[in-house]
């Protein structure tokens, strides 16, 4: 396309070619269409027009391109085979956007009839495939049936095209046709002499579908043709000793590839074959295997040799296709093999100064990822060399391996950040700045000695930065990392600039930022500068602004805002924000009270951030984009699996009147081994006065199926009153998991019933009958004894939540406490040990670093939580000794809103 | 040659509802082969026929009801319409009267119980161009109970029409009966 808009521009230059261009024009003259009789040369030439027009981009509005369809139309009067072969052209490219284009089906049908000898055939049925209903493929079948098995290869593509865009439509009757691409497949070509003409008729200008020249094609292209309709249906091909053609082969060992990953058991015999097709004929087959021997997950270092080989001697081919996908399959490679590619350096520094800068680029970044030290100062010489004359894409590529190298080699950034500070002054696209602006941040990050020089780059920077997204977030990391610079007044020149020039997103990020080296600053003068200048800010047309200049004035006359306002360190966990806020909205009784967000449980601003974290550095870079299509649909998150339970439990009435949950278990519990015949995993819901566990039981045995499935649940502690069991009515192997319920009511909702149930899965076990697929009408009660199932503090009751703990501590000092004293004996072998099982049976979140300990001795760790259903926060400080022979004595202490709680957590690690 | 400087052409379209016979007659005076199954068209079918010195090129549109919108698109231009009428539709002849004033005069409808003929001349009257010649053929006469000519005539109101040229033929594409005056008609059009 891109050539066609460069070829159009040209075009444009000349009025007169605008003007015989031009919609309006062709559309007066689609007249040619209607005349009698009909001129076929000139039908021709507005045919190629109208298609023309159509691959420079212009659009026709419904109304004229139906007037041009039926215009065309009238043309299938006239025998002239060029000019039908126009006309089907044609037909394709308006069908998208004309009205009614049904009403050519008949006419081509009729030019697709088997004993019509015409150079036609194959524009007319894959015209037909564009224009017809769905519904009417079933009316078609005999004749792709027919199609598809044809000895002319033309007609047999064109059918086997067809049918593979006709699959999406109608796919029980294409599945049909699977018998007869497994014939195209397989067919022995060549040796054809019928009518078929490669566009002699083109150039005749008159009629001369007969007796046209024949040439017989011997690219075996039906081969390729079949084996895509035969994988999107779904047959099994296995034809790779016959196929003949390249582009066959190569989607063959593309599929070869899925296999592979869908099945490591096959590596190895698929891995021998794909070797073999590394010596075939062609290049593109060679490249193809090689690529997919490199791609394997786990590939090793050996079974990469010989592929490597193959992209070594690309590299020095004179076609710049080959030296392009060998450097873009070796610059992935490079990531997780440094090794095995730096056998091709020495080629790969020859492409450097080649002519073809993407081909440079990636040989570039793959030595950037195979070189060592030694070599960065040469290689960032020659890319800054060449850094304006690649595109936008490849500079992205190109920066974020300089990334990499930073962090790689941390005592080169003083030549990188150069690099970088350069390349931000070039001119550059959204992306482009964005990925220098984030190596910067990285940078600053992680490589401690160039922070100042970092941001006086970015500084500089946003003095002429047209971007407002980078703008903005180069003045919240200035509102940070500024104030414990060494000077950091220099840097409230630059952002007050902002706050004079810049638009209003902008001006209130440089307030935020202000404030920030107001506050954290103890420079008496300093601070009142800032005040002066934030006095300013109070007059912005914009009121966002202004908002925030008044805030951050007013906490500075008020210090004690300063901490929950500005210093701040936690962040609500947007996860469970998420899945509250949903069940909010959807539960229609909770309207009547405004949302409780103190029942979000908080992270850290360190955690949140490595949740959202881009995908660092050194892991992505330079991998080829097709590689984000094949990988699987990311897991879905702690949030959705929520909802999705909620949605669940929603769905059964019994459970309506139980209110919100106030808390679902994470995470799916095991019950039992992953291999047994019958696997059963738990999810706890809390509700406010019930307790709900969900079993989700899957029955892997195919001949059988289960029905009337309950659980029995056993328990010896008090507190908790079973109301009733759903049961799964019948599960077998297709339809599982299907999920039993039991539930329970909580005899004093105020307590935190804790309990441990003993679990049997009962059942009626029927065998299917072989034959019918039907269940045999007498089956035999059966049990399955599963792990039991516990109902705790930590997990149940308690989830994790960040919180400041030292002004946390100190302000639920009046409020209930327990401290107690336990002798955790000399089962537990160090401070660690100790840590780690408190933190896993309270379930709360450890804060400050203090999980790990630092001395081997004495050691405190604090954790903090949220107990759900409205029950507050709980701090807990367990002060810990340890000495040989006695074990880890531990002093508990916990200062909750609730004494239950207090009693609960005591009892979770007395217990 | 002397068929080439003598030989004349007309430009015919073929409308009427479906299942009439349209592609039958096109067929019976293409090739004289008559089938009880033919295919539903669907869109058009173009076909060429030579009788004689004169070409006729028939333009064969379906008749289901969501291609009568585009009967238009196929009638302007060409030298004569032809309507075709399936004269043996169940209804009793006595609800045949379908006021022809529908077709060419302004007069209001009345007794209009015959869905098929009913639709027919209402989109005659609004849709095809007036200047046109038309031909009504009443097809299967060779069924038990169709209607007479001159019940369709009387019918139709076709003695009204004094500005054009207007023919109304009972025919059968089965016995073929009739059509060679129907041709006849129809090579009088050329030019």
């Amino acid at each position: 396309m891109s050539f066609a808009m460069a070829f159009s521009k040209k075009e444009d230059e000349s009025g007169l070619s605008s003007y015989y261009n031009n919609k309006t024009t062709i559309i007066q003259e689609a007249r040619v269409f209607n005349e009698s009789p009909i001129s076929p040369r000139k039908c021709r030439a507005l045919l190629t027009r109208i298609v023309y027009l159509l691959y420079v981009g212009e659009t026709f509005s419904t109304q004229e391109s139906t007037t041009l369809f039926f215009g065309t139309t009238k043309l299938f009067q006239h025998k002239d085979s060029a000019l039908r072969q126009a006309v089907y052209l044609t037909i394709k490219e308006l069908a998208t956007t004309a009205e009614d284009v049904i009403m050519v089906t008949s006419s081509i049908m009729k030019d697709m009839q088997p004993n019509s000898e015409v150079i036609y055939r194959p524009n007319a049925i894959r015209a037909l495939c564009r224009i017809i209903d769905p519904s009417m493929a079933q009316g078609v079948e005999r004749f792709f049936k027919a199609a598809i098995v044809d000895k002319n290869p033309s007609i047999s593509s064109a059918a086997l095209v067809s049918a593979y865009h006709l699959f999406p439509h109608a796919k029980d009757v294409v599945k049909r046709w699977v018998n007869e691409a497994q014939e195209a497949v397989n067919a022995k070509s060549g040796g054809y002499f019928g009518s078929v003409s490669t566009g002699s008729g083109f150039f005749g200008g008159g009629s001369s579908q007969s007796g046209a020249q024949t040439v017989p094609s011997s690219s075996n292209i039906t081969q390729y043709h079949a084996l895509g309709l035969l994988s999107l249906v779904g047959g099994k091909s296995g034809a790779g000793t016959t196929l003949k053609n390249a582009m066959a082969l190569c989607m063959l060992i593309r599929y070869a590839a899925k296999v592979m990953e869908e099945d490591p058991n096959v590596q190895r015999q698929m891995v021998e074959l794909l070797e073999g097709w590394l010596r075939h004929k062609s290049d593109m087959v060679n490249f193809e295997a090689a690529r997919v021997i490199c791609e394997m997950k786990n590939v090793t270092a050996a079974q990469l040799t010989k592929s490597i080989a193959v992209m070594q001697l690309f590299l020095s081919s004179p076609k710049p296709v080959l030296k392009f996908a060998a450097t873009r399959t070796l610059a992935a490679l490079a990531l997780s093999h440094p090794a095995s590619v730096a056998a091709c350096n020495v080629d790969l520094e020859n492409l450097i100064t080649d002519s073809n800068r993407s081909v440079a680029t990636y040989a570039i970044t793959t030595l950037l990822k195979t070189g060592n030290e030694a070599s960065v100062d040469r290689l960032i010489k020659q890319i800054t060399g060449f850094m304006s004359e690649i595109s936008d894409e490849f500079k992205v590529i190109i920066v974020d391996a300089i990334r990499s190298l930073c962090l790689k080699f941390p005592a080169k950034h003083a030549a990188m950040l150069t690099f970088l500070s350069g390349v931000l002054r070039d001119e550059g696209g959204y992306d482009f700045k964005r990925a220098v602006v984030e190596a910067i941040f990285d940078m600053i990050k992680f490589i401690g000695e160039c922070k100042e020089q970092a941001l006086s780059h970015l500084c500089e920077f946003i003095e002429d930065c047209e971007f407002t997204k980078l703008s903005v977030r180069i003045l919240h990391l200035l509102g940070i990392e500024g104030p414990k610079s060494s000077q950091p007044a220099k840097y409230i020149r630059f952002i007050y600039n902002r706050v004079v020039l810049e638009n209003a997103p902008v001006r209130a990020a440089a307030v935020a930022s202000m404030a920030k080296f107001g506050v954290n600053s103890t420079d008496p003068k300093l601070n009142h500068s800032i005040a002066v200048l934030l006095n300013r800010c109070l007059d912005d047309v914009d009121d966002e602004v202004r908002d925030r200049a008044a805030l951050y004035l007013k906490v500075f006359k008020t210090q004690t805002l300063v901490e929950p306002y500005i210093k701040e360190d936690s962040v609500l966990s947007l996860a469970a924000l998420e899945s509250k806020l949903v069940s909010y909205v959807k539960d229609t009784t909770a309207a009547a009270q405004p949302f409780d967000v103190s029942t979000i449980p908080k992270i850290s601003r360190a955690q949140a951030a490595l949740e959202s974290a881009r995908p660092s550095t050194l892991d992505t870079i330079g991998v080829p984009a097709a590689k984000k299509t094949s990988s699987s649909p990311p897991p879905p998150t702690a949030a959705e699996t929520q909802s999705a339970y909620a949605e669940k439990l929603a769905a059964v009435p019994a459970f309506a009147s139980y209110g919100p949950i106030f808390n679902s278990s994470a995470k799916p519990l095991p019950l039992t081994e992953s291999e047994t015949e019958y696997q059963v995993t738990c999810v706890k819901h809390i509700f406010k006065e019930h307790i709900v566990f969900q079993f989700n039981v899957s029955n892997t045995l195919p001949d059988t199926v289960l029905e009337n499935v309950t659980m029995a649940m056993q328990t010896e502690d008090a507190g908790l009153t079973q109301d009733f069991v759903l049961p799964i009515e019948s599960l077998s192997a297709v339809t599982s998991p299907g999920i039993a319920y039991v539930s329970f009511t909580r005899d004093e909702p105020e307590d935190y019933a804790t309990a441990t149930f003993q679990c049997t899965l009962q059942f009626v076990s029927k065998e299917l009958d072989p034959s019918t697929g039907e269940p045999e009408a007498d089956g035999y009660e059966d049990e399955y004894q599963i792990e039991e199932v516990e109902l705790s503090a930590g997990g149940d009751y308690i989830v994790p939540s960040y919180a400041a703990f030292g002004a946390e501590w100190d302000r639920l000092k009046a409020g209930p406490s327990v401290t107690e004293t336990f002798g955790l004996g000399t089962s537990v072998e160090s401070l660690k040990a100790a840590c780690d099982s408190i933190i896993e049976v309270l379930n709360m979140e450890p804060l400050g670093g203090t999980e790990v300990p630092t001395s081997s001795s004495v050691h405190t760790l604090q954790l903090s939580g949220l107990v759900t259903g409205g029950g507050g926060k709980v701090l807990v400080r367990c002060r810990m000794t340890f000495s040989q022979g006695v074990g880890v004595t531990l002093e508990l202490g916990v200062r909750a809103e609730k004494q239950d709680v207090c009693q609960l957590v005591v009892n979770a690690v007395g217990g | 040659m002397s068929s080439f400087f003598f030989s004349k052409v007309a430009e015919i379209a073929i409308v009427g509802l479906q299942a009439s016979g349209k592609t039958s007659f096109v067929n019976v005076i293409g090739s004289g082969q008559w089938s009880e199954d033919v295919v539903p068209t669907v869109g058009f079918i173009y076909k060429k026929v030579r009788k004689g010195n004169v070409t006729l090129r028939i333009w064969d549109v379906a008749g289901q009801p969501k291609f009568r919108t585009m009967w238009e698109r196929y009638c302007s231009g060409v030298d004569a319409i032809v309507f075709i009428l399936d004269s043996a539709d169940a209804s009793p002849t006595s609800s045949l009267l379908m006021n022809s004033s529908l077709i060419f005069s302004s007069d209001s409808p009345r007794n209009l119980t015959q869905p098929a003929l009913n639709y027919i001349s209402c989109w005659a009257k609004r849709r095809s161009p007036v200047s046109r010649c038309s031909s009504f053929l009443g097809n299967k006469n060779d069924l038990e109970g169709h209607v007479p000519v001159k019940d369709l005539i009387r019918d139709l109101q076709l003695d009204k029409i004094t500005d054009r040229p207007v023919s109304c033929y009972s025919c059968s594409m089965k016995s073929q009966h009739n059509l060679d005056i129907v041709l006849q008609w129809l090579a009088g059009r050329s030019h």
